[in-house]
């Protein structure tokens, strides 16, 4: 493999890396927001059950954050597993 | 404590050409402690006077029941066992990852996906014993219930995983950044994100299980 190729390789992974890393969070972010701020709406407007929601407004979030573990995972793939990485021998 | 890569397991020695990994032996330390742990205060359990550890264990106990009951598993009180021994071994295991030396036994894939095969196990075994071999796997039938099966115990694995490592790899980046305080900030993020974890897979071991039985429609 030449180095120009090295070179290559690693600057297209590094920026496919930081783009899918911007764009996975992105929509996991906005979407725990709503989240977040309907159970805080619902938390001011029924004290009584702010226990409940509190509770299981944890579980919703680790489940929806699990989307952008995701795309860390792949992340972590492309950067320290890439399978490519193998077949060509870099 | 060296770079980035000191993170992912390693491979201490071989049994019979099979590697053992660290996380391996983590993971049997950690059992071996929560078992002799639970024999010890079985054995000092006492009505009077209870001392401040046997109060913690029953207050523990007890956050675990109440959660059970609210699910809508009050039918199935034998399922309590089960999701306290998850929440205390995957809460001990993830909270190892924040000492200083230490590391997370889940944060290799290995010790999670045990963990969801045996969460996925109990669904299983739940489910036969509460509705009957024959009337249980014949949703099977429909391949896309074996395929959510699957997916199902593909994404807690993942998410196990994925959170640990997550936390693991910040600390260590932000480590080799700026050694002296910045990482605290982090380490405290990671409890969180640990302690979280811990709870979300049992909860959802808790949820699978009384869909899977169907109790709660039952009551």
């Amino acid at each position: 493999m030449q180095p120009e190729q090295i070179l290559q390789f690693s600057v297209v992974t590094t920026i496919v890396v930081g783009a899918s890393i911007v764009l996975g969070t992105i929509t996991a972010a906005l979407m725990e927001g709503r989240a977040v701020a309907k159970a805080f709406d619902d938390m001011a407007r029924q004290p009584s059950v702010s226990d409940q929601i509190r509770g299981l407004l944890f579980v919703v979030l680790a489940i929806l954050e699990s989307t952008a573990i995701y795309v860390l995972l792949i992340c972590l793939i492309l950067l320290f597993a890439n399978p490519f990485a193998n077949i060509y021998g870099l | 404590m060296g770079g980035i890569t000191d993170i992912f397991p390693k491979t201490e020695f071989l049994i019979l050409g099979i590697p053992v990994r660290d996380s391996i032996i983590q993971s049997w330390l950690i059992a071996l402690v929560i078992l002799g742990g639970a024999l010890w205060a079985h054995k000092r359990f006492r009505t009077w006077e209870p001392r401040p550890w046997q109060l913690v264990i029953e207050y523990f106990y007890d956050y675990v029941m109440t959660l059970v009951r609210d699910m809508g598993g009050r039918a199935l009180p034998e399922v309590i066992p089960l999701i306290a021994t998850m929440l205390a071994y995957i809460g001990i295991a993830n909270l190892l990852g924040t000492l200083p030396v230490l590391q997370a036994p889940t944060r290799d894939i290995n010790v999670s996906a045990a963990l969801s095969v045996v969460s996925l196990g109990a669904v299983w075994y739940f489910g036969i014993k509460e509705r009957g071999a024959v009337a249980y796997l014949r949703q099977f039938l429909n391949p896309l219930n074996l395929i959510s099966e699957i997916s199902r115990m593909l994404s807690m694995t993942l998410r196990l995983f994925g959170n640990i490592m997550s936390g693991e790899l910040i600390v260590a980046v932000v480590f080799s950044l700026v050694p002296p305080v910045a990482p605290v900030i982090f380490n405290a993020l990671t409890m969180i994100t640990s302690a979280i974890q811990a709870l979300v897979f049992a909860v959802l071991t808790l949820v699978f299980i009384i869909s899977a039985t169907g109790v709660q429609s039952r009551s």
